[in-house]
């Protein structure tokens, strides 16, 4: 039987002609490698261009930064996440940027989060501890702290995550690099990648989505998400357009409220934050459809006014929400299409096609891999741990994550979904869904 | 029984009934301390409680028994609202005309006073402690009860005891009673907790909730509101108009209109005025109003108060003597007994019949012992007469002997010395005595005495220590 089709795909491959490439893999020629690839590896050359020609620019930066010596204030909304505060406010302590304020807020926790913040205020490692005895939702948490912080620059870190000691003099840095930045995003990678398969695939997707990814849509000015995990804002800027709105998807919805007041969005590689990812398939499930559902609710519904031409027109945003829309979801769909084509017209060469994509894109994301580490700052992983796994991204990214990404955009097209999820309390997603947030 | 005579006397009034004289004072002026010994009891004319208080403190804080147990009536025609002099007196007598009432009392008082057996007690809690069972023992009291008494600086006041000591040391009153319940003087009951400021020891504290990080008291407070549509979250103030007196959100300006269901108050918050810090839970500090120092309720020191139960031992440690407690000072290196030291003076005394030779009897004195002691408590107080003994020994030949009369009174001998060498020596003794204290216990002031006295081979021993003692006890 493999005989047989071996044979058969050797034949294939035989008689393959350009033409015949070009018609049975233009999806991946066109979408993929081109964007993928081409377009990353030449952007990532320019960007190193970039930063050894503005080497002293940025030293200056940092001068800067260290002169003027702003008070940051750090802000970590969250719901029972106590057991992560003591290192985390231990890994604050080990900063090299040091004037920063803390503060903690306890959205309705129902364990001894409340016990454990009271302690480190009392202890002084914590600024500000303040609890909501009723849980409000991510973003009425954050806000909560927005209020009552003090600092000129906003960072916004999730309690369970990490950050090298350099981390917050890094993600400030931009804002001195170049006037009109109004928020920067930190490099967030996957902490315990090794745990299972599943977080190790996804040690490499945020590899290629954030610290490739991210460093791109920056370079090209089309940057669009900054990362709840580890992302800085001008306090005056996010405090000007009233903070966080209902999630869930906050954290793309106001790098893209920044954006729309004319302020840049960038990323900064070097400020590295380690996150802990869902170590499940059913966990990680769940936690795309919700932020996939977000790229509807938020790109299409709330601020699709970026894809009108009027006053407040701005191209770059018309073209980070057009990329984001259309990579996401248009080529979503149309990854179906091809799909039907193939079995349509082409059914008997249907497997060979099928083999001939798995190693096109295992061997793009062979080379990708490898040729994309030498941009690398700095890892926290060893590249050849992951070589091994490289094949199952094509399953894992081509198939499973398109599956689950086609039943979020279904479930919030038709259904609206996202309002119904349980990750926002309900008093606060029935106004949402009221008032079309 | 007869008519009562009145004497006018300098030092008060004297009544002479039944064969008993009552020392009757109006003033306090009209006290003389010393005068109470030749009295049956004292009757106190109460026209001002303040007063009253003072009388019967003087007297009951004395430390000679023939004065502090001494019966102590107040002649008043009410009832005296106070329980703690209430404690201290041992009864009422509206008018002197009834002073036939209290004949029966006095002589009770009279008849157990004289169960009692004095033992030179040497430490200053042995002291204390003699006095407080004796006194029990002679008003009948089986136990001590604290009384909550404004006027005591730990808030209640065990009247027997606490006379002895000023509003400031009283704390150290606690200690003493611990020192008799482990002696098995006592049994105790649990009463109360009390928490007592960690510089002074008072527990006259005001509790106020203060800014965790500047301790100031001038806070603010304000609800938290947060409104559902648009995830504002803020105090109450940010969603105040000038307009009208509703509220209206300063994010997305939606009047707010009803809780639960388009906003909520999850929590209050607090402002401090004076650095501005925002916080949801204060400190709770206590600013003692006896020496001002203000500190978290965390650094208080907590003792608890009990109801003390004199135990058989107890009543009998009150009639045969308590000399000693485990804390005691007889153990300090380089003294011997006084029961020894008149043993070795006898010998002494008879050596001389034979000799002719010329050998003294040398005392010193801590004239201000209880103030002394009572500040610096027992561990400090015996390290402080062990720093005196160390001075003395090296001053004095090896061949002489030191002993403790009494925890304030120093006895040695200094054989084969002329008398005005002894003298010299005490002086210069004493003189160093006085450098030690000034150089190791600042701000604390030792008043010293000594007294020598050449024995004569005439006299018995027992003479002798009279002749040296008799102005310090």
């Amino acid at each position: 039987m493999i005989d047989k089709i071996i044979d058969n795909y050797l034949r294939f491959l035989s008689t393959l002609t350009p033409a015949d490439f070009l018609e049975f893999f233009w999806f991946f020629l066109i979408f993929e490698f081109f964007r993928y690839f081409l377009v990353e590896f030449i952007v990532l050359i320019l960007t190193e261009v970039k930063k050894v020609t503005s080497r002293k620019q940025r030293a200056s930066a940092s001068a800067e930064l260290f002169f003027e010596n702003p008070l940051v204030s750090i802000l970590i909304p969250g719901k029972n996440e106590g057991k992560h505060l003591y290192k985390l406010v231990n890994s604050l302590s080990e900063q090299t940027y040091k004037n920063i304020e803390i503060i903690v807020v306890d959205d309705g926790s129902d364990d001894d989060t409340p016990a454990i913040g009271r302690m480190l205020e009392k202890a002084g490692l914590i600024d500000v501890f303040l609890r909501n005895e009723v849980r409000g939702g991510k973003a009425s948490g954050a806000n909560l702290a927005l209020r009552y912080s003090k600092g000129k620059y906003i960072i916004h870190l999730d309690a369970d995550c990490s950050y090298d000691f350099d981390a917050i003099e890094n993600i400030l840095i931009p804002f001195y690099m170049e006037l009109g930045v109004g928020g920067v995003g930190g490099n967030v990678n996957v902490r315990n990648y090794k745990h299972s398969l599943v977080t190790t695939l996804q040690g490499v997707e945020y590899y290629n989505a954030i610290t490739i990814g991210r460093k791109v849509t920056s370079y090209l000015g089309i940057y669009r998400v900054i990362s709840g995990a580890f992302g800085a804002f001008r306090a005056d800027v996010i405090k000007s357009i009233g903070g966080w709105d209902i999630g869930p998807g906050l954290d793309g919805d106001i790098t893209v409220k920044i954006r729309k007041k004319g302020y840049k969005i960038r990323f900064a590689a070097d400020a590295h934050c380690l996150t802990s990812v869902p170590n499940t398939f059913k966990k990680l499930v769940k936690q795309r459809l919700r932020w996939d559902k977000s790229l509807i609710r938020f790109r299409l519904r709330k601020h699709n006014d970026v894809f009108k031409v009027q006053a407040s027109f701005r191209l770059l945003d018309f073209f980070s929400a057009f990329e984001n829309f259309f990579y996401n979801v248009v080529l979503n769909f149309k990854w179906y299409i091809y799909l039907t084509i193939m079995l349509t017209f082409y059914r008997p060469l249907f497997i060979n096609v099928f083999i001939t994509n798995v190693l096109l894109y295992t061997i793009m994301n062979y080379i990708k891999f490898l040729l994309f580490s030498l941009f690398r700052d700095r890892s926290h992983s060893s590249v050849s741990y992951f070589l091994i796994y490289l094949p199952c991204m094509v399953l894992y990214f081509g198939l499973f994550l398109r599956a689950v990404r086609t039943i979020a955009y279904l479930q919030e097209i038709f259904f609206k979904m996202s309002y119904k999820d349980t990750w926002n309390p309900r008093k606060t997603s029935i106004h949402a869904e009221y008032l079309r947030l | 029984m007869g008519q009562a005579i009145h004497h006018s006397e300098n030092r008060g009034t004297r009544i002479e009934y039944a064969g008993h004289s009552f020392l009757h004072i109006k003033h306090l002026e009209s006290l003389n301390i010393e005068d109470v010994k030749n009295h049956s009891a004292v009757i106190i004319e109460t026209r001002d409680l303040d007063y009253v208080r003072m009388i019967v403190s003087r007297i009951r804080g004395n430390i000679a028994p023939d004065i502090y147990l001494k019966p102590i009536f107040l002649q008043s025609r009410n009832s005296i609202n106070d329980l703690v002099l209430e404690n201290l007196v041992d009864g009422r007598i509206s008018n002197l005309d009834k002073v036939a009432s209290l004949v029966e009392l006095v002589e009770e008082n009279l008849n157990r006073v004289q169960d009692l057996t004095f033992a030179n007690s040497i430490s200053f809690e042995a002291q204390m402690i003699t006095k407080m069972i004796t006194l029990m023992y002679t008003k009948d009291q089986k136990s001590l009860l604290p009384i909550p008494y404004i006027y005591s600086s730990i808030n209640f006041a065990y009247p027997l005891l606490s006379v002895n000591f000023s509003e400031t040391d009283e704390h150290a009153v606690l200690n003493i009673l611990d020192i008799a319940e482990s002696e098995g003087l006592f049994r105790s009951e649990y009463y109360d907790r009390i928490y007592l400021c960690n510089q002074c020891s008072s527990s006259h504290l005001s509790y106020r909730e203060v800014c965790p990080k500047c301790s100031s008291s001038n806070t603010k407070s304000d609800d938290i509101i947060h409104h559902f549509p648009c995830g504002y979250v803020g105090p109450m103030q940010d969603f105040k108009n000038e307009i009208d007196d509703k509220l209206d959100c300063p994010k997305c300006n939606k009047r707010l209109r009803h809780i639960g269901v388009d906003y909520d108050k999850p929590s209050v918050i607090h402002e401090c005025k004076n650095c501005s810090h925002t916080f949801q839970d204060f400190f709770v500090n206590a600013k003692c109003l006896s020496c001002g120092s203000d500190r978290s309720v965390e650094q208080l020191k907590s003792k608890i108060i009990k109801s003390y139960f004199l135990t058989k031992k107890g009543e009998s440690a009150a009639i045969k003597g308590f000399v000693t407690t485990t804390k005691d000072i007889d153990e300090i290196f380089g003294t011997i007994k006084f029961d020894t030291f008149k043993t070795m003076l006898k010998y002494e005394i008879e050596r001389l019949k034979q000799t002719e030779g010329s050998s003294n009897i040398c005392a010193i004195y801590i004239r201000n012992s209880s103030l002394v002691y009572s500040k610096l408590g027992s561990t400090l107080q015996k390290g402080l007469l062990k720093d005196l003994i160390s001075v003395i020994r090296s001053n004095i030949r090896s061949s002489d002997v030191i002993s403790f009369v009494s925890s304030s009174t120093i006895i040695l001998s200094m054989n084969e010395i002329p008398n005005k060498i002894s003298n010299k020596i005490m002086g210069n003794m004493v003189r160093l005595l006085e450098e030690l204290i000034a150089s190791t216990f600042k701000k604390l002031d030792v008043q010293f005495e000594y007294k020598v006295v050449a024995l004569d081979h005439h006299k018995p021993y027992e003479e002798h220590i009279t002749e040296l003692t008799i102005d310090f006890i």
